[in-house]
């Protein structure tokens, strides 16, 4: 399937403040059944959908790729890998979601991983959050991130550790806010932190400075977080 | 394997046992060498028909002395039949070079002590090695005694035998009763060895045995009263309650039999016998596991898994069950439905502070959750 220009013919909204998405998927069905779910929200706007990353993009830019990671046959870990570096946004969803895979994706510099399976709400959220250079963590992500064995893992507090865990066990942030008694917001926040931690490891890519920039602006983290993987252990109460 | 460390455990013994005989050799040889012979051999100095002779025969004497008992205790290999033969020579030798009148006092040295020394070359091959050299040694001294003619023939030939019997019977006594005794120890020790060998299979097979009964006895609470209750028609099978603990005793009863199949990561083979039942009351579980599980043991599997196993018997929408595991800490949970579970809305309590248990409802969800720690 070639790309073809979805967006042509449809009214933007006011003053362009739609986020323009791009889909990538070689399953027809998938395509169509993801491009129905963003179409249905007020805030996004289709604009390409295609099999191929490249022809896609010729048809225009657009704030964020929803990337499929298996396309005909292969992972496209390497394709993120250079969209990141180039500043593209990409959030690549996949039917693999073993740990190994999912902390790869991450990375080569995605902002955000999502599971096929976890469904219209998750999918939106993380698009929306993507487009504005802020974390979302669905639970798959949570679970590979709690249970990273990797030597070049980021340093967790325990708080963000056992957020991590509770959210990938339950799904549900009012059920983990009761049991850590803390409120849904912090338990967002030590979620988030958690997830600008990896943005600092690894390889660097322009996707990653701009996580970070806006955890900063947003005073998720200070900006002496960031400096050293010793700092990272410090104070593990979440900013007001 | 234990059959093999057993037997080597018996060759140890025997061996043991057997280096007292071969250090009583070595002393009464060498005792009698240095004991006996050298005064002997001093005092017959003068009267030796060529004394040089007598002394290199004594010293080569010691020298098979040495490599005898080297081979004795180290194993080194030494020519056996040559060493023999040089002992016999030496015998013939100094035979040859006693005065007048000393065949039968301590000059003729060799002759007496033979024996000793053969016994240090053919310790462990037999009796009939060690009789061939004493006969050879009693050939050569009837032959010195007749060359010698004395006169006094009757006696020489009393005396003769007497030397004979005593210097022969000793050494073969000692052989002979030394063969005797590693016999015994040999044994012994495998009859050790076989005891101890059915011993702990016997307390292999107890184990088994008691692991059975105690599963078969989690079986029965489970299952064998509701059975009867079914059998008897004092429980309607239409009755939700039935139907629940019903689906409990099924989940404990796949749990139980899964646990003693022989798999690689069996916490999450026994958990998947339990999903593997809710899934069949159409209940749809997601069963997701992060990290590699450390090896754990089938007490610790049995309380992390049943908690969770009894709540999820009782699942009736969706459940998501999720396994994460790191070499010091495994957390099991199982999310689902407030229709699920126990009414109770919170407890948790320490199961011997090995195995921590979590169990929350509130108007949404069921959470529970089981914790192992590496002590």
């Amino acid at each position: 399937m070639d790309a073809d220009t979805v967006a042509s013919g449809m009214t933007y909204g006011s003053g362009g403040a739609r986020t323009s998405v791009a889909i990538v998927d070689d399953h027809p069905v998938v395509l169509e059944g993801v491009r129905s779910w963003l179409a249905a929200d007020p805030r996004l706007e289709v604009v390409a959908t295609g099999d191929n990353v490249d022809a896609v993009l010729t048809v225009g830019p657009a704030d964020v790729i929803l990337l499929d990671l298996r396309l005909h046959g292969r992972m496209a870990i390497d394709k993120v890998s250079e969209l990141s570096a180039a500043g593209q946004r990409v959030v690549v969803y996949s039917e693999h979601h073993e740990p190994s895979t999912i902390l790869a994706v991450l990375d080569a510099g995605a902002v955000a991983f999502l599971a096929k399976h976890e469904g219209r709400d998750h999918c939106v959220e993380t698009v929306l959050a993507a487009a504005a250079d802020r974390p979302y963590v669905p639970p798959s992500l949570a679970g590979a991130m709690v249970g990273d064995r990797r030597s070049s893992r980021p340093a967790l507090s325990d708080k963000e550790r056992e957020a991590l865990l509770l959210w990938f066990q339950s799904m549900s942030k009012a059920s983990v806010a009761k049991r850590m008694q803390i409120s849904e917001h912090t338990v967002k926040q030590y979620v988030d932190r958690a997830r600008i931690k990896y943005a600092r490891a690894g390889r660097p890519a322009a996707t990653k400075s701009a996580l970070l920039a806006r955890a900063i602006e947003d005073g998720l983290i200070r900006p002496e977080e960031i400096g050293t993987y010793r700092s990272y252990a410090s104070p593990d109460r979440p900013l007001p | 394997m234990s059959a093999e460390r057993l037997r080597v455990a018996g060759a140890a013994v025997v061996s043991n046992v057997d280096r007292g005989g071969r250090m009583a050799a070595v002393f009464i040889a060498f005792g009698w060498h240095i004991g006996v012979n050298v005064p002997g051999l001093v005092g017959g100095w003068d009267d030796y028909r060529v004394p040089w002779a007598a002394l290199a025969g004594w010293v080569l004497f010691s020298l098979v002395g040495v490599l005898a008992t080297a081979r004795l205790f180290y194993g080194f290999a030494v020519p056996v039949v040559p060493l023999l033969a040089v002992l016999l020579i030496v015998d013939v030798l100094v035979i040859a070079v006693v005065p007048d009148g000393g065949f039968f006092n301590a000059y003729n040295w060799a002759w007496g002590t033979i024996g000793w020394f053969a016994i240090l070359l053919l310790y462990d091959r037999g009796v009939a090695a060690l009789v061939a050299v004493l006969a050879a040694n009693a050939a050569f001294g009837l032959i010195g005694v007749v060359a010698a003619n004395t006169g006094s023939g009757a006696v020489d030939l009393s005396r003769f035998v007497m030397y004979v019997y005593g210097t022969g019977v000793l050494p073969i006594a000692l052989v002979a009763a030394m063969g005797v005794l590693r016999d015994t120890a040999r044994s012994a020790a495998a009859n050790e060895a076989a005891r101890a060998a059915l011993e702990s299979e016997r307390l292999g097979a107890a184990h088994a045995q008691r692991e059975r009964q105690h599963r078969l006895g989690i079986v029965s609470e489970a299952g064998g009263a509701l059975l009867h209750d079914l059998a008897t028609g004092r429980a309607d099978p239409a009755d939700p309650d039935v139907q629940r603990a019903c689906a409990l005793a099924a989940a404990q009863l796949r749990r139980l039999i899964a646990e003693s199949d022989d798999v690689p990561d069996p916490l999450l083979h026994e958990l998947r016998a339990c999903v593997d039942v809710a899934e069949r009351q159409g209940v749809p579980v997601d069963l997701i596991a992060v990290g590699e599980l450390p090896v754990l043991d089938v007490a610790i599997r049995r309380r992390l898994a049943e908690p969770l196993a009894a709540t999820l018997a009782t699942a009736r929408d969706w459940a998501r069950v999720t396994v994460v595991a790191q070499p010091d800490e495994v957390v099991v949970s199982l999310t689902t439905p407030a229709t699920a579970g126990p009414a109770k809305e919170s407890h948790s309590w320490p199961m011997d502070g090995v195995v921590d248990y979590w169990y929350e409802r509130d108007e949404e969800l069921v959470w529970t959750q089981t914790r192992w720690r590496a002590a």
